[in-house]
């Protein structure tokens, strides 16, 4: 199928960086070693190359025109791997021969594996090679592209600044950079052992991460004469169009910092460098497992808001930091009350890069369905009581050429209709009305709980691997049951929107997600291996005060 | 007398006219090796990446794997002696399937002690060990221009890493222009019975003017040109232990893991007869004018005499 670069294609990424993760873990688990922080750091970023910028071929992994990735920060080899193996370069089971005798997935990324371009293992060259291949690709007027990962503890290397310098002046635009910013090398926080930024005095290096005015990287390549771009290196959108913007930049390399997490996705791996290099127990693993499964994200209604000002809705959803926002179109037919359509998405579409979430509550969706991929959403879901098999296969292959993702929603008193289990293992998201949707303000329909469940060995048995999103009454009571439930995207209307300030509600919401992920993992722990496994994965969450919150829901639930 | 940097300069030209593919990358020292005149010739296949190293060797791995074959010049000191993680990782390491490292030539300039008045600092004597003993590699050291307009072309059509060592004083000819140049092939410059001299770079003309005051003493004297010294000829040293029963090696680098011990290592496992080797005993030069390099290198015995001294000795060791 041809796919025409319109929506950000955004869950078929978020799978395949969740697919990574967990063969990033596998591959480790096997080889008994390895670098599972760095892997997890830059798992979006690969994750948006591989899935939707890189040009490449596995068929053919020396095709003479495709983009070269080169992948500097060699250690992180098992992240490399794990996005070749889903992206089809080998199967993937192959990842459990990684580090192992005989096998091509060496412990640093090498020749030996076809579609690796480069050796790295020995730090600060990666760049430089890089530089070696925009210049070839120039003399010989090739189009193809170069992306290049380099990490901020090999930033200490003097030859990355060689590099900078040559880039710059050989005018390299064929070249775009990826600054991996997760703060931590192998012996400590980048700003303890040599400061990109500014010296670390204290432990705590989250003081880093709040304050953006002690950031001096961008500061320091800017100076070299890099287009910078600054993103949160974890967010798909923030990176997609980061990388549009470096391709349309000419005359000059670019370098996207990207402010990462280590060991991002793992509570016990954020944030802390221990787990730079080093392979989790193979009874964590499973729980490993559980958790990356259990990723969530909040989603806020704009309708709940001010419907005479919708903009500043936007923004206070971007202030939020909200991962999608929720658009809900209704037509006045399909449920009595009307709010606006595509023209409207269309106009607020340039105020925020933020995926958009748009629910369709129309009648006949399949004659209007175009229309909202040109506004611009990026997720876009119809309701089953107005489709029939035809008419969604009409709107599920539109919606996949135009990598816009496809959601499906029901209403309470609906359920889940046949014709669409074919589609279950490639739909993206569906949304379980919990309220009677057209009126705002109704509170959560608790035979909603009952019916997840009555779902839940469906969607297994039809090997659906969306995301479910809740949609009506959600707040901070009910949320981490929804959760428990099985819900992964939160649609939050008064319960956010209707707030005075939407950042902090919208924390609460995640906060109490994560307490509720955290009590379901302890259940887990104590079904795999009672108290001990329980008292030994909770003593692994060292960084700031996630022990103490993690124990006192453990003691709580009668685990310790 | 002749200078082998021009030469290179001239040899790149007329090889980087035959083959579009090569390219040429420099350090700040693109004069002093006269690159700079390819830059002049082919403006879009010349990079001076300034002073730094590390960055001139790993940009022509990258060059490289793309299809380009860079030849890639400083001074010898800053070379392997500095950048010898990237010449190992970023070159001789990265092996394309069915290849053996990558396609980088690593020309040099300023190689042991006659680098004279820089001092210590800049006489590189320990290049050959540090280039040998990295797998891929191959070693030359050229003992005249003739040589050096031999091995350019042979280096380009040949694929894999290559190191090549020049002096930087004016040399005089000691080959023909009818001389044949193959990798890994020694070349036997006199014939002799009794003794064989094995030389590179400037210690072969040494070698035959000890041949031939040896040979007024009635000694015959065989002397090899060594200038493959990775892939090194088995064969003519194997025969010339067989043949002359004794050899002596003369280099300017440390005897420790130069050409001698290159020798010394074939010799040992063919036919182990008597070596003797000439060159820096394990420590480091120091500064000489122009006209005092002579001095210094007869400090460390890399001097005809000293070769002709020493084969009179090891004779009565032979076996």
């Amino acid at each position: 199928m041809t796919t025409i670069n319109v929506g950000l294609n955004y869950y078929h990424i978020k799978k395949n960086v969740l697919r990574a993760r967990k063969l990033v873990i596998q591959s480790i688990d096997s080889a008994g070693s390895g670098h599972p922080g760095g892997s997890f750091s830059m798992a979006e970023i690969l994750g948006c190359l591989f899935n939707k910028h890189l040009n490449f071929n596995p068929e053919n992994p020396q095709w003479e025109d495709r983009d070269r990735l080169v992948l500097s920060k060699g250690h992180a080899a098992p992240g490399l791997f794990s996005n070749m193996a889903v992206v089809g370069y080998f199967p993937e089971s192959e990842v459990k021969t990684l580090r192992k005798f005989g096998s091509r997935l060496q412990g640093h990324p090498d020749l030996k594996c076809p579609g690796v371009e480069f050796c790295g293992g020995s730090l600060g060259t990666g760049l430089s090679y890089s530089i070696g291949i925009a210049l070839a690709a120039k003399i010989d007027s090739k189009k193809h592209h170069v992306y290049t990962i380099i990490g901020d503890g090999e930033s200490d290397e003097g030859q990355i600044w060689e590099a900078a310098m040559t880039a710059a002046k050989y005018k390299v635009d064929n070249l775009t950079v990826f600054l991996d910013r997760n703060f931590i090398q192998q012996d400590s926080y980048t700003e303890k052992i040599m400061p990109l930024d500014e010296q670390l005095e204290s432990d705590d290096f989250s003081e880093m991460w709040k304050d953006a005015s002690r950031w001096k990287t961008g500061d320091k390549w800017r100076s070299f004469g890099w287009n910078v771009i600054e993103i949160d290196g974890h967010r798909i959108e923030q990176i997609d169009a980061a990388l549009a913007k470096a391709n349309a930049t000419k005359g000059v390399p670019t370098i996207i910092i990207s402010r990462t997490i280590k060991g991002k996705s793992i509570e016990h791996m954020e944030n802390n460098p221990q787990w730079h290099g080093k392979s989790p127990d193979s009874d964590i693993v499973p729980m490993i497992n559980l958790e990356l499964d259990s990723q969530f994200m909040i989603a806020p209604s704009i309708i709940a808001g001010d419907m005479s000002n919708l903009e500043n809705e936007i923004k206070r959803c971007v202030s939020g930091r909200a991962d999608y926002i929720h658009l809900d179109v209704m037509d006045g037919k399909f449920v009595p009350a009307k709010t606006f359509e595509h023209n409207k998405i269309k106009e607020l579409r340039p105020l925020t890069i933020i995926p958009f979430d748009t629910h369709l509550m129309i009648n006949e969706p399949v004659k209007y369905v175009k229309d909202y991929i040109d506004a611009g959403s990026d997720i876009i879901t119809v309701h089953a009581e107005v489709n029939d098999e035809s008419s969604f296969g009409e709107i599920h292959d539109l919606l996949k050429q135009h990598q816009v993702s496809v959601g499906l929603a029901i209403n309470p008193d609906t359920e889940l209709p046949e014709w669409s289990y074919k589609f279950l293992s490639s739909i993206d998201q569906l949304i379980i009305m919990s309220v009677i949707p057209g009126k705002s303000g109704q509170k959560y329909i608790d035979e909603t709980h009952a019916k997840m469940a009555r779902l839940n060995p469906v969607l297994k048995e039809h090997h659906f691997s969306g995301y479910i999103e809740a949609d009506g009454g959600i707040n901070l009571e009910n949320i981490g049951s929804v959760f428990a439930d099985g819900a992964r995207v939160f649609v939050g209307g008064g319960a956010i929107i209707g707030q005075q300030d939407v950042r902090t509600a919208i924390r609460d919401f995640r906060n109490e997600v994560l307490n509720s992920r955290r009590r379901i993992l302890l259940t887990k722990a104590n079904e795999f291996g009672g108290s001990e496994l329980v008292d030994k994965w909770i003593k692994l969450h060292v960084i700031g005060e996630k022990q103490e919150q993690i124990k006192k829901i453990a003691h709580e639930a009668g685990y310790l | 007398m002749s200078d082998m940097r021009s030469e290179y300069s001239k040899s790149l030209i007329k090889t980087g006219k035959e083959n579009p593919n090569i390219v040429v990358l420099g350090a700040d020292t693109t004069d002093s090796l006269k690159t700079s005149e390819f830059g002049k010739e082919f403006p879009n296949r010349f990079f001076n990446v300034g002073i730094a190293e590390a960055n001139l060797v790993t940009i022509s791995a990258g060059l490289a794997i793309s299809g380009k074959i860079p030849f890639a010049s400083t001074y010898a000191i800053f070379l392997p002696g500095r950048a010898v993680d990237q010449i190992r990782n970023n070159i001789a390491y990265p092996s394309p399937s069915g290849l053996k490292g990558l396609n980088v030539k690593l020309v040099v300039s300023h190689g042991g002690l006659s680098v004279g008045p820089d001092g210590g600092s800049h006489q590189q004597i320990e290049d050959i060990a540090i280039m040998r003993v990295i797998p891929n590699f191959h070693v030359f050291i050229p003992a005249d221009t003739i040589a050096v307009s031999k091995l350019i072309p042979l280096m380009a059509k040949e694929y894999g890493p290559f190191y090549m060592r020049m002096a930087r004083s004016k040399t005089p000819l000691v080959h023909s222009e009818s001389q044949d140049f193959q990798i890994g092939k020694g070349i036997t410059l006199r014939d002799g019975s009794d003794c064989t001299i094995a030389a590179c770079g400037i210690t072969v003309r040494m070698a035959l003017e000890a041949s031939e005051s040896l040979k007024q003493e009635g000694i015959s004297c065989r002397v090899l040109d060594v200038f493959s010294i990775k892939p090194i000829d088995h064969s003519i040293l194997e025969k010339a232990a067989r043949e002359t029963g004794c050899i002596i090696t003369a280099e300017e680098h440390n005897v420790i893991g130069g050409m001698g011990s290159a020798v010394a290592e074939s010799v040992s496992e063919s036919y182990p007869v008597p070596i003797k080797r000439i060159g820096v005993q394990d420590m480091f030069g120091e500064s000489a004018r122009d006209d005092e390099i002579h001095l210094l290198l007869e400090k460390h015995g890399i001097t005809s005499f000293n070769m002709v001294k020493q084969v009179k000795e090891i004779r009565s060791k032979k076996l």
